[in-house]
């Protein structure tokens, strides 16, 4: 397995450039959140984490885009597939469509989602009156929030994946008396699993950092970041930060943990 | 850990500056006028800008429109810099940018406003609420009603010791506790203008709001009974009596004046004085008029004599203090 | 024997592409080479053997049942493709063990084979039991051609499919894998397929050749009849004749046929029916032309025996090929040991002498 060496033998000016610019960005987006970090002690941040409020606000965080990652993966996955493997007549415009999410402010697209699940909704208010199922104010409102924002990332990294699948595999599945069905359970996917792990990581990173849409349809029960801006506007600084740093802290042990699980089992490349 | 903090607060004021993405640069650019402004003040004062612009020609005025508190704490904590500070609430001056550093020392009272709902004809009982029947209509089950958060912001507690008010008034007891009833947490937002997208798509069917954010917005309203809608400083006493429990204490009912002050060390002291002349003289008047709110003739102020000499002469000192 | 795989007038279109009236078949212990240059079809008639296209028109019979309207996996295919496809993501032993079997079994002479496709048994057959826990990555191309075909075995397929299995694979590793599947395919006498378009795989394994050009058959047949008697002179250079010469007819007796070739006359043995006139093709292999000095022994008959003049010469290994002019232009193989003897160089004058027979006419 042949593997680029650590320094290259003859390193040239190109070789420090990245590393410089590496360096920059890597400054740029570490300095900021270790500078938040620091105006917290253990002490502060103890403190903040006796909170009722603020515990029960990171749970429904991390519940709520962990629902969200989960039916990313759910719909999302399958679409991937048919966008990596199938050639349909406006393939290109779906492809965009997926990506739409990304452009849309995050205030519009929770209007948006309220003029379909609000009360009055088109789809609102079938699932309210015959299933009982509310989106205003619930943690479904959440995730629906989540879900819309966050949704492009899985699909994108899947499709990535499935077309790094190379499609001869699959076939020579099928001449072995695997159904479709179970070719793609057994190889395809395993093959996929992690650029879908990434993607799916990727998800529950930005459902949990998601406020706008959020906001417009579930204020009460609160997610960490309304609870956050809440602390703000009511004490100031001190104590939203700390509820910040602590967020930031439950979030990145568990995106280490999500990333070293995705990591394992992973396919060793070959040269051909 | 002082100097955590102010590590802390140099940094978050970095990041805060960047992550508000507004171009915050008056301090050193002569000719920006930097203006923070309660939301519901967006309309009026955009008009008053552009009078204001007319009169001096070479100055730009940048307005920025947020939660009444919110844009306090943006001078006080987050350290931004802005001329001139409006708020809904004239109790948040004294309370966030007189203590500590003061970073002001006095306000003028420039408009009024009342607590009103907001319905569209989508609503339950559109055609029946009226001014005599509402307080019935709206503890009725099933009527779903939005407010604004009591803790953070002020038409959220003024909408509550409207309440407690109306409950007194039309001896009606446990009318406070059925109408908050139909306004549950789920209901709620930061402000009262991020639930008109809800009230217009159906998901409330009543609003509490200012009567200007009502004219504003081309609401069917109902006209509150003065005695209740916190709109006139002559009942000021009567309005004591109704209380809101809050997170931040119990809050007695107080009315709902509008009031301006001069942010101290701001660098454009000359401008932001003219602003606010423009604001209270008769121009700015009749521009809050048309808009929905409640005028002053001439305006209440406090500290009267922290007022710079021009603007001594607008107004009048605060009734009772 | 019934015929074990059947293409009856299978005819597809993909795209831009078109495949034309496919139609051959192939009984057990078979192996047919599909022949051609890239983008004849070769791999797509292939891949609608095996399902993954549906014809417009035409049949696939497997064993003697129509599987045209089946799926790939109930089609009892083996299917062996370039660099082998071994599962990356699997152990050797899972790769063979993931074929889904039935309570079928292979019928076939030898007796150890293990005809039920069991996989543990497939792996020592094949003497790669030792590699069971290791990953594709780390196999030699031997060793993945064995697990491959383990893998293939493991299903019980009825009949194999390869796709230019060698492509990718130097000379030498080339030549030693041919050898091996040769050896395997005839033991387990399984009919097979193979899709080249390297004329040295049909030679080494075909029993049946077919050429395909642009989607459709230009010459399907045994494979000594399409080697000795190309159809065409696109088949004949694909099929590696040296010598692919204009001419033409000029007279045909019932001693044979007389065609001009250049500045001489060459005789091709009769039974080849053509009108005088016409201009055609003539195909002579290489090893069909004997070389001699002038002076060398006279033959039988003086029929297509023409003297020339050493053009060029060029040696790979112990084999050289000579280009000469006799009135046109000719190449023979000699052994190194001969030219030496023979004392052959550029310029040098020699005699050659070409069986009748050996003269094959081309209508192009």
């Amino acid at each position: 397995m042949w593997l680029p060496p650590a320094t290259p033998s003859y390193p040239g000016a190109l070789y420090l450039a990245c590393w410089f610019a590496g360096g920059v960005l890597l400054a740029f987006l570490v300095l900021p959140l270790v500078a938040l970090a620091l105006t917290q002690s253990g002490a502060s941040l103890a403190g903040v984490a006796r909170m009722v409020d603020v515990r029960d606000a990171i749970v429904l965080s991390l519940e709520a885009a962990f629902l969200s990652a989960a039916a990313a993966a759910v719909v999302g996955v399958p679409l991937a597939y048919a966008l990596a493997r199938t050639a349909f007549p406006g393939k290109g415009i779906v492809a965009a469509l997926v990506d739409l999410p990304l452009a849309v402010p995050h205030t519009v697209a929770g209007i948006a989602l309220l003029l379909v699940f609000g009360r009055q909704g088109v789809l609102g208010e079938p699932l309210q009156t015959f299933v009982g199922l509310k989106f205003w104010g619930t943690i479904a409102g959440v995730v629906v929030a989540m879900l819309f924002v966050s949704a492009p990332y899985t699909v994108n990294a899947a499709r990535i994946g499935f077309e790094a699948v190379d499609p001869q595999l699959e076939k020579i599945a099928r001449t072995l008396g695997l159904n479709p069905w179970r070719t793609f359970m057994r190889i395809t996917l395993p093959l996929a699993r992690r650029s879908i792990m990434t993607g799916v990581t990727l998800t529950y990173a930005r459902s949990i950092s998601e406020f706008g849409a959020v906001v417009i349809l579930v204020y009460y029960p609160m997610t960490a970041p309304v609870k956050i801006y809440e602390l703000f506007l009511r004490f100031g600084l001190e104590q939203s930060a700390a509820a910040a740093v602590l967020l930031l802290i439950v979030s990145l042990s568990l995106f280490v943990l999500l990333r070293t699980l995705a990591q394992r089992g992973g396919v060793p490349q070959e040269n051909r | 850990m002082t100097r955590r903090l102010t590590l802390a607060q140099a940094a978050f004021g970095i990041v805060g500056a960047l992550m508000v993405a507004s171009s915050s640069t008056q301090a050193a650019d002569p000719t920006t006028l930097t203006v923070y402004a309660a939301g519901t003040l967006a309309v009026p004062f955009r008009q008053v800008s552009a009078l204001f612009t007319q009169k001096y020609p070479n100055v730009t005025v940048q307005a920025q429109f947020g939660g009444s508190v919110m844009m306090a704490k943006r001078i006080t904590d987050l350290h931004q810099d802005s001329d001139l500070l409006a708020v809904a609430d004239y109790n948040v001056i004294p309370k966030y940018m007189f203590a500590g550093p003061a970073h002001a020392t006095w306000y003028a009272g420039f408009a009024r406003n009342a607590i009103t709902f907001v319905y569209t004809e989508k609503s339950k009982y559109a055609n029946e609420i009226n001014s005599d029947n509402w307080y019935k209509i709206l503890s009725r089950p099933g009527v779903e009603i939005g407010r604004s958060n009591p803790d953070t912001d002020p038409s959220g507690y003024q909408t509550v010791q409207m309440l407690n008010l109306a409950e007194k008034l039309y001896n009606a007891p446990g009318l406070e506790q059925k109408v908050l009833a139909n306004a549950p947490l789920t209901n709620m937002r930061d402000t009262e203008t991020a639930l008109i997208s809800a009230l217009q798509l159906g998901q409330i069917d009543y609003l509490a709001i200012y009567r200007s954010d009502a004219l504003q917005h081309h609401l069917k309203f109902i006209d509150l009974p003065a005695k209740i809608n916190l709109s006139d400083p002559a009942q000021s006493a009567y309005y004591l009596t109704g209380t809101a429990h809050t997170k931040n204490g119990d809050l007695a009912g107080k009315p709902i004046v509008y009031a301006v002050t001069m942010v101290n060390g701001s660098k454009n002291a000359e401008m932001a004085e003219n602003y606010v002349a423009l604001l209270l003289g008769p121009q700015g008047q009749a521009v809050m008029k048309t808009n929905g709110f409640g005028e002053f003739n001439p305006a209440y102020a406090v500290h009267v004599d922290a007022m710079p000499a021009a603007l001594k002469k607008l107004v009048e000192p605060w009734p009772g203090s | 024997m019934s015929a074990s795989l059947a293409v009856e007038a299978l005819t597809l279109t993909l795209g831009a592409f078109r495949l034309n009236q496919i139609d051959f078949a192939l009984a057990r212990g078979e192996i047919l080479v599909i022949l051609g240059p890239n983008g004849a079809g070769k791999s797509v008639t292939l891949e609608t053997i095996a399902g993954f296209h549906r014809p417009d028109s035409g049949r696939v019979l497997i064993g003697g049942s129509e599987v045209t309207a089946l799926p790939p996996e109930r089609r009892n295919i083996g299917f062996v493709v370039q660099n082998f496809g071994l599962f990356p993501h699997l152990t050797v032993a899972q790769n063979v063990a993931i074929a889904r079997r039935s309570d079928r079994a292979i019928a076939v002479p030898d007796s150890t084979f293990p005809a039920h496709g069991d996989p543990a048994a497939l792996l020592s057959y094949f003497g790669v039991a030792h590699l069971a826990k290791r990953m594709p990555a780390a196999l030699s191309p031997g060793e993945k051609q064995r697990v491959a075909l383990a893998r293939a075995l493991a299903s019980v397929p009825d009949v194999f499919l390869f796709d230019e299995p060698f492509s990718a694979l130097d000379a030498d590793m080339r030549e030693q894998l041919r050898e091996e599947l040769n050896t395997f395919l005839r033991a387990l006498a399984i009919p097979a397929i193979l899709v080249t378009h390297d004329r040295g795989d049909a030679i080494a394994l075909a029993d049946k050749i077919m050429v395909l050009r642009d989607g459709a058959v230009v010459q399907s047949g045994a494979a000594t009849e399409v080697f000795r008697k190309p159809i065409s002179s696109f088949v004949a250079r694909f099929v590696g004749v040296e010598n692919v010469l204009p001419g033409r007819i000029v007279e045909t007796t019932e001693n044979g046929i007389s065609i001009e070739v250049g500045k001489q006359i060459v005789g091709a043995a009769r039974g080849q029916s053509m009108p005088a006139g016409r201009p055609i093709v003539v195909s002579i292999h290489a090893e069909d032309v004997a070389v001699s000095l002038p002076e060398g022994e006279r033959q039988k008959s003086a029929i297509n025996r023409f003297a020339g003049r050493v053009t060029a010469m060029r040696r790979a290994g112990a084999l050289v090929t000579i280009a000469i002019d006799c009135g046109f232009p000719l190449r023979a193989f000699l052994l190194g040991p001969q030219v030496r003897e023979m004392g052959l160089d550029v310029g040098s004058g020699v005699a050659v002498q070409i069986a009748p027979e050996a003269v094959h006419i081309m209508a192009d």
